[in-house]
């Protein structure tokens, strides 16, 4: 019964608002709502034509190279936080600070920086993503029981012993959902960066945006919640593979 | 208890000299870490042209430059205008919404999934519509300054309400308390924590669709101040610009963490 409920009232829940939505669009016209029977005219249109699916494959080429580099600064750093107290006191004001600054307000500075190529676009995405992660793996790292490394030390395991055997297995829920919160950041500074230079996906949101079609404009949002939602997917499953005690500390996020 | 546990924990410490005490104070080389940092940007910014780069000193002293600060001020003002309504709109329509929706099974099994999609796509992308809908000017940013927070406040505000234990509610109950009595007595009091936390993840991320709104909209406010010093190659403008939000940013966190702590004393934070 709760299987059937489970499945069932979601899909009501959509088909109230897609409802809803339908009326909405049919009463404002499609230059200020298109409902949904003409966003789905649109978007196979936006498959048909190509341009949608082959600037996301490049812009989330490009994102990736950001993310990974905040995910290979990012994890060391934040175990490193969370097991030093000296590195903690050290790096804590600079995540604190970078945290807090959003990263569209670096992006004018970054411009003369770095110019508009890629290099902008990967430090905006590193810098959108790296904090997050930091924050997350130091939360894992810093509670680690002390018991269960001195256990290890009981049984004469060596340093390196105690940290892969130990503090990285204890470490992986955390690091697959700092990669998770990481992700999200990613995406959302990957549009804002490529709409602030108008190019790639970004860039194509910006245009249609322009031209007042919101069939397409939102057929492009479509697609976006879609990767979106099967990256975060995508890791979910890895993090299970990874460490099946995954799903008992998920409440950790 | 969790007390008496501390102090034994303190006594069982080993008692290091004055000076290591003090060398290990995590303030003092914090304090340290950031002017170290300083320097070393300095002595960088030696070698770039002021123009890419200028140097910490530069960006301070356009604090203290009488032809900048009060524009810089006056521009944080009105830019706090769209920031507080925006922010105060999405609160105001994400705590009830947040509560109905985590208290009630059905509606969270129906909306949950949607919640969750809607959720997913970046807030920036709904530049384009937004510019439609509500124009260039105060609205649309008050518009993306919502955007960017509701959601956030949202998810943060339904996880507490379906966190509330359900043996607080059946003891509220069990001494015939009403269903309203229970929300007010029991739910609400629990909810508080993670109402701190929705203010924490919102004010920040409202912060974020303050300053996005105003480089991406009409340049307004703090947005303008920024492109036009970087379109004139002021570099160190732009950057005092960044440092106040920095510093907004500082701001609400602390302000919320006191308030917190003023407010949420009887909660232990695990």
């Amino acid at each position: 019964m709760t299987q059937v409920k489970n499945i069932l009232f979601p899909c009501v829940g959509i088909a109230i608002f897609l409802v809803v939505w339908e009326i909405a669009g049919q009463y404002m016209g499609e230059t200020l709502l298109a409902p949904p029977s003409a966003v789905a005219v649109d978007y196979i249109g936006l498959i048909r034509d190509g341009q949608m699916l082959s600037e996301l494959v490049v812009s989330l080429r490009q994102m990736m190279i950001g993310f990974l580099l905040a995910c290979v600064i990012g994890m060391p750093m934040g175990i490193i936080m969370g097991r030093s107290r000296i590195a903690d006191a050290m790096l804590r004001p600079w995540v604190s600070m970078f945290v807090v600054t959003s990263t569209a307000a670096l992006v004018p500075v970054l411009i003369l920086l770095l110019g508009t190529g890629l290099a902008l676009r990967t430090t905006v995405v590193f810098l959108a993503a790296v904090w997050y992660i930091v924050l997350t793996t130091y939360n894992g790292a810093k509670g680690i029981s002390p018991q269960q490394i001195a256990v290890g030390r009981s049984f004469s395991a060596g340093r390196f012993q105690i940290f892969w055997k130990i503090i990285l297995p204890s470490l992986y829920p955390y690091l697959v959902t700092g990669a998770r919160i990481g992700l999200v950041h990613a995406i959302r500074a990957m549009v804002m960066a490529e709409m602030f230079v108008i190019i790639g996906y970004g860039g194509l949101i910006h245009q249609t945006g322009l031209m007042v079609e919101t069939g397409a404009l939102l057929g492009l949002l479509l697609t976006l919640m879609i990767v979106s939602l099967l990256a975060n997917w995508l890791l979910g499953v890895a993090g299970r593979k990874l460490a099946p005690w995954y799903e008992q500390q998920r409440s950790i996020a | 208890m969790a007390e008496l546990s501390a102090n034994i924990a303190a006594a069982a410490r080993p008692r290091a000299g004055k000076g290591a005490q003090l060398w290990k104070d995590p303030r003092l080389l914090g304090l340290l870490s950031v002017i170290i940092g300083l320097g070393l940007w300095e002595l960088a910014a030696d070698s770039f042209s002021a123009l890419i780069l200028p140097p910490p000193s530069a960006v301070l002293a356009r604090f203290f430059d009488p032809a900048f600060l009060p524009r810089l001020l006056g521009a944080l003002g009105y830019s706090l205008g769209a920031l507080v309504v925006g922010f105060g709109l999405a609160l105001g329509l994400a705590l009830p919404l947040g509560v109905v929706l985590g208290r009630s099974p059905t509606l969270h099994r129906m909306f949950d999934p949607l919640i969750n999609a809607i959720y997913a796509i970046p807030p920036v992308a709904f530049v384009p519509f937004l510019i439609i809908w509500f124009g260039l000017f105060f609205e649309g940013r008050v518009a993306l300054v919502f955007m960017m927070c509701f959601f956030d406040i949202l998810v943060v505000v339904i996880a507490g309400s379906r966190d509330v234990r359900r043996s607080l509610v059946d003891v509220g109950r069990s001494f015939g308390a009403s269903r309203g009595q229970c929300l007010r007595l029991v739910v609400f009091p629990a909810l508080t924590p993670f109402l701190f936390a929705a203010l924490r993840v919102g004010s920040a991320r409202a912060i974020n669709g303050m300053i996005t709104a105003e480089l991406f909209f009409a340049a307004a406010n703090l947005g303008q101040i920024m492109k036009r010093s970087t379109q004139a190659f002021d570099t160190a403008s732009a950057l005092a610009v960044v440092v106040t939000i920095c510093l907004l940013g500082l701001a609400a966190q602390t302000a919320i963490q006191l308030l917190e702590r003023r407010l949420l004393s009887w909660h232990l934070r695990g």
